[in-house]
């Protein structure tokens, strides 16, 4: 299986000289389409960094960090919007919605900012919040919506532009127990049934059940790369 | 992007509510402060604008449109004979004292204009509201306007009083003459004025009025007119803008208009900057997001100048609203706002100029917002 993305011997260093701090050492790791990923590690590990690299969104010192087929680590500033568009969506643990929009805007607006030439953004809003089980909420404010729903609709705007790779930072870690495992399903059936490929950080063991794989990072080493329950 | 930026900027009312209040503040100063310097300009030359003559002959050295020094009527027969002029009119102007009904006296400007039975003077009032102007020509006839009649205590058409010793009864009254130098204008013919001001001597002039003949160009003829030693010929439009520079220049009037307006853009500047800054500190994770899926810089950027421009907007329309309504209201005190489509067109772009640069801190701060920074917590 080809991977959709993946990391080369990839490290980042902070700093230089005696004052060089290694984030991220030698990390190797395949993102596979239809897989959820699951990264754990103590606080300070070298997750973050693991996937800011992988989302393209930081830089590594050395190493290399291939999507779309190519090692698109020195790629310019100009280059990464485009790329990261195309290829990546985010969900982060804060869910980072504008409060002033509604759902709908809220997923309408990426779609439209990640692409300004899409064809009909709202459309499409509407067609990947019926897709995370949110139609019905689509013209409410995200002050008139659960955690799990406002997950959900983090989730939906990640979806905007249909992109291959899916990059949670934390995004259970705010919700109740029974709502994170909801959404771990819809995102473990976002990879099952849509081909998708799923990365989530994560300091909860339960949630392995969804995934495919576990990798494990201490002091900024990929320590194991293990089976995830589904697997 | 617009409906993103309406609806951050409404989203709290408040901060909206002040970043309007403070666009609206720096619109009417600019506007009222401007237009104030401007109707004191229109003020200023108002006589020599309602003139229909082609040119405006003068003592050579006069500065002051007002202060004029006369010249003897020789000077007035030599400009008449010179080729190309089909008419020319005498024009006396000076201050005066008008006594007024309580006792005491009252400096006015008094301004003699030629009247000639059934030709259409280069100089008359104008804005006639009440009673006969025709009955200028009449000995003693004055022709006064209606914002000056608190000032010298009259209040009819028809009321009698002296100027300089000499009877003065008022005639007419006109709507919106006055003079820049607060004194009241008062229009007399030519001979009236004389004796209102024996100062000057039975024949002193201080202007004549030249219309030029058909198909001559005024521009020659005041060249003519210049070679004559001790005069200095304008065209109306020179003399017109000789007077307001004088005004303006002299008086500091225009530095201190301009300088309120200023502050008021600066106000409005620093007001609206802020507004926009905390909103953008405040969305910031938001826009991180954003840029993190792949929004470009720009689709960003253009998010918070729609902001500006709302705001520049919706501010232009309630500050020009807020100093059309002041207008009236200043009217009734005797200022002149002259609001017209040039000075609002204007003063939309300087608000749009203020509001995009006020949103330069903002912009700064997302183009160089990290996208990775929205996984740091």
């Amino acid at each position: 299986m080809n991977a959709l993305a993946k990391l080369v011997t990839t490290s980042k260093t902070y700093g230089t000289g005696e004052h060089a701090v290694p984030a991220l050492v030698d990390a190797t790791l395949d993102i596979l389409p239809g897989e959820v990923t699951l990264i754990e590690g103590p606080s300070g590990s070298g997750k973050t960094t693991l996937i800011s690299i992988l989302g393209l969104l930081l830089r590594p010192t050395t190493g290399e960090v291939w999507v779309e087929g190519r090692d698109v680590a020195h790629l310019t500033e100009r280059e990464l919007p485009g790329l990261r568009a195309r290829n990546f969506g985010f969900v982060f643990q804060g869910f980072n919605l504008f409060p002033a929009l509604t759902a709908l805007e809220n997923v309408a607006i990426a779609i439209e900012m990640k692409d300004p030439r899409a064809k009909d953004p709202r459309r499409q809003a509407r067609e990947l919040l019926e897709l995370v089980d949110l139609g019905p909420r689509a013209h409410h404010l995200p002050a008139d919506l659960s955690g799990g729903q406002k997950q959900r609709v983090a989730i939906a705007r990640a979806l905007g532009g249909n992109p291959p790779i899916l990059v949670g930072d934390e995004p259970t870690a705010a919700l109740d127990t029974k709502t994170a495992l909801s959404v771990m399903e819809l995102l473990r059936e976002l990879a099952s049934s849509h081909g998708r490929a799923v990365v989530v950080v994560t300091h909860d063991p339960r949630l392995e059940r969804f995934a495919d794989r576990v990798v494990r990072v201490e002091d900024g080493r990929i320590q194991s790369i293990g089976e995830g329950a589904r697997a | 992007m617009w409906t993103l930026a309406r609806k951050l900027l409404l989203h709290d009312r408040l901060r909206f509510a002040a970043a309007i209040a403070g666009v609206s503040v720096s619109v009417t100063l600019v506007l009222v402060q401007v237009g104030l310097y401007f109707g004191f300009m229109d003020t200023a030359s108002s006589i020599i604008d309602a003139s229909s003559a082609d040119l405006w002959v003068g003592k050579a050295g006069n500065e002051s449109f007002e202060f004029a020094s006369p010249f003897d009527e020789r000077a007035y027969y030599k400009v008449a004979s010179v080729p190309g002029v089909a008419r020319a009119e005498r024009v006396v102007m000076n201050f005066a004292q008008l006594k007024l009904g309580n006792g005491g006296d009252l400096g006015v400007q008094v301004v003699g204009v030629e009247e000639v039975p059934g030709v259409s003077p280069l100089l008359a009032p104008w804005h006639v509201i009440a009673g006969n102007a025709d009955r200028l020509r009449e000995a003693g006839a004055i022709v006064v306007d209606r914002s000056e009649y608190p000032k010298i205590k009259i209040d009819h058409v028809g009321y009698t009083t002296e100027i300089a010793g000499v009877r003065a009864e008022v005639v007419a009254m006109t709507q919106g003459i006055r003079s820049f130098t607060t004194s009241p204008i008062v229009f007399t013919d030519l001979r009236s004025a004389r004796s209102y001001m024996p100062g000057l001597g039975s024949d002193a002039v201080t202007y004549v009025l030249v219309k030029v003949a058909p198909g001559v160009s005024p521009l020659d003829v005041k060249a003519r007119i210049n070679a004559i030693p001790h005069l200095a010929a304008y065209t109306t439009a020179e003399m017109s803008k000789r007077t307001r520079m004088y005004w303006s220049s002299r008086t500091g009037v225009g530095a201190g208009f301009f300088t309120t307006a200023v502050l008021g853009v600066i106000v409005g500047f620093v007001v609206v900057g802020q507004i926009l800054y905390s909103s953008t500190i405040q969305y910031l994770r938001e826009f991180g997001t954003l840029k993190a899926m792949g929004a470009r810089n720009s689709a960003v950027v253009q998010v918070i100048v729609a902001q500006a421009l709302i705001s520049a907007v919706l501010g232009f329309v309630v500050g020009g609203g807020i100093a059309a309504l002041m207008r009236p209201a200043m009217v009734k005190v005797n200022l002149t706002v002259a609001l017209f489509p040039a000075l609002y067109a204007a003063t939309l772009a300087v608000t749009i100029a203020m509001c995009s640069f006020a949103a330069l801190l903002s912009i700064v701060k997302v183009l160089r917002l990290d996208p990775a920074s929205v996984f740091k917590g």
